[in-house]
């Protein structure tokens, strides 16, 4: 995962100075120093990434929830050009469980799962209900003479498609987790926690392809099976159609009254 | 019958009182929770944590301290907001494919209302070129329409 990718991820609310590379800049002591009103030693290993300025008040939640001494130690185990990104992601987890104390990001993680489980599923109904309309649409009538051609017809004259939503999915820098308060609906969540609880591998492992070809061609092949041979009957053989098909094809007045 | 103490005072080496915050939440049956949960954010931040929230809420706040101290055991870097990272990622991608196959299915509602309306110009063109060919073999009768 990149660091842009992180810091989208925490929403940019650390207040993280984002050298990594000097200490005090000011010269006085880290916003994290300052809050815990102790001295700035030279190597301390948070003042690269609390500034005396903001620095003090992310790193309020962050001592709140997590202690300085954890966090002290669980940066001292990262590398150090990794510990930008950990700072911001403990700075959002921080902020998220201070606005939401019970479930913290977890509640998050519930919501976005089911809306990702919602866009699946309405996304294998619109690959089955497009694989209908392909097997549905009758061949095009050749042209003939007199008749003009057919213009080409483009997907740039296709009306705008609307009711899509907007592709802007930034990680916002404040949510509003109260609906998360709910014990019915938190209950309800819980089957995605346990699910989680065996093994958090299955949200991180790589995202599964969400596309046309995704495991859905088996799907859409069965589903075209199955339409045709529900419309073989109502074709009949081509003799049934035989008078029919010679009076449908020299239209006269009397037919069309 | 001595009463087993919880996970978190096993894990503390103390005499588990009867009114223990963590009791409810942390049972002896399961120490890697609490383990989890101590390596991370410290016994002493998940008691006040769970002091502020009330009592039928506890255990589903230690379930989510516990997962997300997993969580960042596992990734010390990202943690759990690597997960939500890839679950925008994954909604991102599945409202573009979305817009693509909306597209295409009005793409074919299109197409379906021109070939619908394509029979119908040609009904008209026949007609037409029948009325002609009446006009021509009755031109009497023709004449009294004009």
């Amino acid at each position: 995962m990149s660091a842009s990718t992180s810091r989208r991820g925490g929403g940019g609310s650390s207040g993280a100075s984002g050298s990594g590379t000097k200490g005090r800049g000011s010269g006085g002591p880290c916003g994290a120093c300052k809050f815990l009103r102790r001295k700035c030693a030279p190597g301390c290993v948070f003042a690269p990434y609390f500034d005396p300025d903001q620095g003090a008040t992310y790193f309020a939640s962050v001592h709140k929830v997590f202690g300085a001494s954890n966090v002290g130690k669980l940066l001292s185990k990262i590398p150090a050009h990794k510990r930008l990104d950990a700072v911001i992601t403990i700075c959002y987890e921080a902020q998220a469980r201070m606005k939401d104390p019970v479930y913290g990001c977890v509640g998050q993680i519930c919501t976005l799962q089911q809306q990702v489980l919602a866009l699946q599923a309405e996304l294998s109904f619109l690959q089955n209900h497009l694989a209908t309309m392909e097997i549905r649409q009758p061949p095009p009538i050749p042209p003939t003479q007199g008749v003009p051609t057919s213009t080409v017809f483009s997907v740039a004259d296709l009306p705008t498609v609307v009711g899509v939503a907007p592709a802007t999915l930034s990680m916002p820098t404040t949510f509003d987790l109260s609906s998360h308060f709910d014990p019915a609906t938190a209950q309800a969540s819980w089957a995605v926690y346990q699910r989680a609880m065996m093994d958090p591998r299955q949200y991180m492992a790589v995202a599964s392809p969400i596309g046309p070809t995704a495991g859905g061609g088996v799907d859409l092949q069965t589903v075209a099976r199955e339409l045709i041979n529900r419309h073989v009957p109502l074709q009949a053989p081509p003799q049934a159609f035989g008078s029919n098909a010679a009076s449908m094809s020299a239209p006269s007045l009397s037919s069309s009254k | 019958m001595i009463s087993e103490r919880c996970a978190a005072c096993k894990n503390q080496r103390r005499k588990c009182p009867s009114d223990c915050i963590f009791s409810p939440c942390f049972p002896a049956n399961d120490p890697q929770k609490f383990a989890c949960v101590h390596k991370i954010y410290g016994g002493s931040n998940v008691g006040k944590m769970l002091q502020g929230i009330p009592t039928y809420l506890r255990e589903q706040a230690a379930n989510a301290l516990y997962l997300e101290a997993k969580w960042r055991i596992h990734d010390p870097v990202y943690g759990c907001v690597g997960i939500i990272s890839s679950l925008y990622e994954q909604i991102q991608n599945a409202e573009i494919e979305l817009a693509k196959i909306q597209t295409q299915i009005t793409f074919y509602k299109l197409q379906t209302q021109r070939v619908e309306a394509e029979p119908n110009s040609e009904v008209l063109q026949a007609q037409s070129s029948n009325m002609e060919q009446f006009e021509w073999d009755n031109p009497t009768i023709a004449s009294w329409f004009n």
